[in-house]
């Protein structure tokens, strides 16, 4: 069996929450932390957007000292930070059982196998993902390739270099799909045909007009009560459900409505509402069980990288009173 | 010999200098379910056979997408080839999953009654399912009903227990027929549409593919599924009409399992069998089939419907009512192979010697799939004069190495990790699947270069975010370990390639 490591605070996942709760437990003089993440770096999604071209206004914020920072950067000055603290960081490591009342945790990673790790408390910054299309109910139809998520987008563009369709239609309207939108277009495509099952575009105007500088999509409104996807090898087109309308395109990109990643949570029998997948959560950022947190996008909503970095530091804040309050 | 165009496989064979002296015993077109357990049948006898099949993998079509029950036969039309073959087949699957490597659960099945025109029916099942030599059924009380399922609606009037009603991996199964099949010296041939049939009415009748290969043969199976019609034409075979019914399911997270042991059944009416809510053996619940008409080669036959899969629910919720609340991970449509004419229609012989055709194998055609090709193993020597030899070298069985990942888990080996770290290098989060799983099916016997040959393989993008986290790490994958430029990977095969060029994107960059 594998031997069981105790930390003080066990934070899973490396996104800037992940960070920020790390780096300010650390300010707080607390030592013993492990940081788990499951993907091969840390930085979370803003680490995907390397190229700046057609990049996400969320994640050029203005950080310290004014500067405007972008994606990749973003996560290096994480990183840089990050490297200050006395913080372990075990990467490619995927949580695989969770014990909540013995806030233990098992997980698996090349080097080490199985590990048991157990804390004094444990943070949860998993993130989000983007809906899929049976969990937003109105995409239907056919499944052929060429139907991506965002970050699919951004692997294959910026991680790859690779345009992965020239008449793209976007699935969503918020900032995210107007990011995408910008990001296919500053990489070779057409302006993309934008769908949404709502009135007008859920991002709001000012962001647009930022978007303006790469992109131009066209919005299609209510129009799309439910929409069928179209195509057998790839993504031909779609057909908006109210006159039958179809708009060809070679491939599609389903953006943005995000939702908490509360797997973790839920193997774990903490209380998470479903099917929102929100975890429940208490005064002070607390799950269900004694000792557990919740910090970033994993909170639920739709919050840029710089917002789940503050926020990771306030559920720091809770966790330490917290450990302060057990002793 | 195996081979796929454009595979980017090592070994490819030119079937194009096959001479009429060297012919195939048998070619099977059809690399379905029931195509691939023939080739496994007749691996085992010294025969030369060749499995073919337009797709680029096999039991990539009407195979794919089915409930995967393996049903007892219970409430199958008494006297029919079709009942006798399912229940014949319900008897060998347990050690024949075993053998082959195939998850396989004997979870049960409860068919409920719900009110007081269903329990009444209850009786006639019963008896019926005995009748079919199905003899370990049980009527149940309403409180036994309930105490087995506990999320059953609680008005329940009384069930009937089907205790080895089963659930097994629908993809497995042709996979590991293929394999041994093709570990007996049974060729394989995958992306080869037969677009004519020359000198059928001759002994030796020579099978051209799209890409100009002519394959000689003395005898072809026609398992083609929907195709079998288009099939049938080439070489002037009877008449069937093929109607394809659609059927769709949605597949719920693995969260809302747990809170059923057995597949529900409701009481079948004389249109339908109804919506039933099955555990699956991945872990996911899924609800379904709708059953809706299409004509042959009608577009859209595997997509799935808003309004269709709405009412899909409220008719599973009437099982299980909690499932309204559950969050949804997928839908999808299987096709099933519907024929005019009768289902499992069979002919010996049709329009010449030495052509059998196999057609209208619906639903059932899952779990009947070894008893049906022990028939039609029968059939080709009763009829097709087909010389049976056993071959003592064949092999029945898959090595134990074949268990899927996410059935026997490699970080529960201790000592594999150590070995092979890619082993505890998680890629699909969803579903805790390797790296280390995804490159070890990459090099298993049928050569997966697909996106979906391996998701059905490793179960990667299988899971609740649906390829969110892993396609295109997967696809990366693929690239790497055989060298295939990223930008020629594809879903299925040519013609469904991940991205539309390759692009600049870089650069473009600098120019800023």
């Amino acid at each position: 069996m594998s031997p069981t490591t105790h930390f003080n605070v066990v934070i899973i996942g490396a996104g800037p929450a992940g960070i920020g709760a790390a780096i300010a437990l650390s300010k707080r003089g607390i030592k013993s932390i492990a940081l788990v993440e499951r993907s091969d770096k840390i930085g979370g999604i803003p680490a995907l957007y390397k190229v700046k071209k057609g990049g996400v206004r969320t994640f050029i914020r203005w950080s310290r000292g004014g500067i405007p920072v972008f994606g990749e950067e973003y996560a290096r000055w994480l990183s840089l930070q990050l490297a200050k603290t006395e913080a372990q960081v075990w990467l490619q490591s995927q949580v695989i059982e969770i014990e909540a009342k013995e806030k233990k945790i098992i997980l698996v990673n090349p080097d080490e196998g199985r590990m048991t790790l157990t804390a004094d408390a444990i943070i949860m910054a998993c993130g989000a993902r983007e809906e899929t299309a049976a969990e937003r109910g109105w995409l239907m139809g056919s499944r052929p390739m060429r139907v991506f998520f965002t970050k699919n987008l951004l692997q294959l563009i910026d991680g790859n270099g690779l345009l992965p369709m020239r008449n793209p239609v976007i699935i969503g309207s918020d900032l995210i799909a107007y990011a995408a939108a910008a990001k296919l277009k500053a990489a070779g495509s057409e302006n993309a045909v934008m769908v949404d099952n709502r009135h007008s575009p859920q991002c709001s105007f000012f962001e647009r007009i930022y978007f303006r500088r790469w992109s131009n999509p066209k919005f299609r409104g209510i129009a799309a009560k439910s929409v069928e996807v179209v195509g057998s090898g790839t993504a031909s087109g779609i057909r908006l459900s109210k006159e039958n309308e179809f708009v060809p395109c070679d491939g599609i990109v389903v953006c943005g409505e995000l939702i908490p990643n509360s797997e973790l949570a839920l193997l774990g029998n903490l209380k998470v509402d479903l099917p929102t997948r929100k975890p429940i959560v208490a005064q002070g950022f607390q799950l269900s069980e004694s000792g557990w947190f919740a910090a970033g996008n994993m909170l639920g909503g739709f919050h840029g990288a710089e917002w789940c970095y503050f926020n990771g530091q306030r559920v720091a804040r809770a966790v330490n009173k917290f450990l302060s309050q057990s002793l | 010999m195996y081979d796929w165009p454009d595979g980017y496989l090592d070994e490819s064979v030119q079937f194009s200098e096959q001479t009429d002296q060297d012919p195939y015993d048998v070619a099977i077109v059809g690399a379905g379910v029931v195509g691939c357990a023939l080739a496994y049948k007749l691996s085992q006898y010294r025969l030369r056979v060749l499995l073919l099949d337009k797709n680029f993998d096999v039991g990539e079509a009407t195979s794919k997408g089915n409930s995967a029950i393996v049903h007892t036969g219970f409430d199958a039309a008494q006297g029919t080839l079709e009942s006798q073959l399912v229940t014949q087949a319900s008897r060998q699957w347990p050690e024949m999953a075993q053998k082959l490597k195939i998850p396989y659960e004997e979870c049960g099945a409860l068919l409920l009654a719900l009110d007081e025109e269903q329990h009444n029916q209850l009786e006639k099942i019963h008896a019926k399912a005995i009748n079919n030599g199905v003899d370990d059924v049980r009527l149940l009380s309403a409180d036994a009903t309930r105490q087995l399922e506990a999320n059953i609606p609680q008005g329940v009037l009384g069930g009937l227990l089907i205790p080895r009603e089963s659930i097994a991996d629908p993809f497995a199964t042709s996979i590991a027929f293929a394999e041994v099949a093709l570990a007996n010296g049974v060729d394989i041939l995958l992306g080869a549409e037969i677009v004519e049939i020359e000198d059928a009415d001759k002994p030796s009748k020579k099978l051209v593919t799209a890409r100009n290969d002519r394959i000689v043969t003395r005898i072809i199976v026609n398992v083609a599924g929907l195709g079998s019609r288009k099939l049938a034409d080439l070489y002037g075979g009877g008449e069937f009409d093929i109607n394809p019914r659609r059927g769709q399911f949605l597949i719920f997270d693995k969260y809302s399992r747990s809170a059923i042991k057995r597949i529900l059944l409701p009481i079948p009416t004389a249109q339908t069998k109804g919506v039933l809510v099955i555990p699956t053996i991945f872990g996911n619940l899924i609800a379904g089939p709708t059953a809706e008409d299409f004509e042959l080669d009608e577009e859209g036959v595997t997509d799935t419907s808003i309004d269709k899969l709405q009412s899909l629910l409220s008719g599973a919720s009437r099982l299980f009512p909690a499932l309204v609340d559950q969050p949804v991970i997928g839908a999808f449509s299987g096709v099933r192979c519907n024929c005019s004419q009768g289902s499992y229609l069979i002919r010996s012989n049709d329009g010449h010697q030495g052509i059998l055709t196999v057609t209208g194998i619906r639903s059932t055609g899952f779990t009947s799939s070894p008893s049906l090709a022990d028939y039609l193993v029968g059939e080709l020597h009763d009829k097709c004069e087909l010389e049976l030899e056993n071959d003592p070298k064949a092999v029945d069985s898959r090595p134990e190495s074949s268990w899927p990942g996410w059935w026997k888990r490699p970080f529960d080996n201790d000592g594999l990790i150590k070995d092979s770290p890619d082993y505890g290098r998680i890629i699909c989060f969803c579903e805790n699947i390797s790296r280390g799983e995804i490159a070890q099916h990459l090099d298993s016997p049928l050569k997966p270069r697909t996106l979906d040959a391996i998701k059905r393989r490793t179960r990667a993008q299988m899971g609740r975010c649906q390829g969110f986290d892993c396609q295109i790490t997967i696809a990366e994958i693929i690239s790497e370990h055989c060298g295939i430029p990223l930008n020629k990977i594809t879903k299925c095969g040519p013609g469904s390639e991940i991205v539309y060029e390759a692009t600049t994107a870089v650069a473009l960059e600098a120019k800023e």
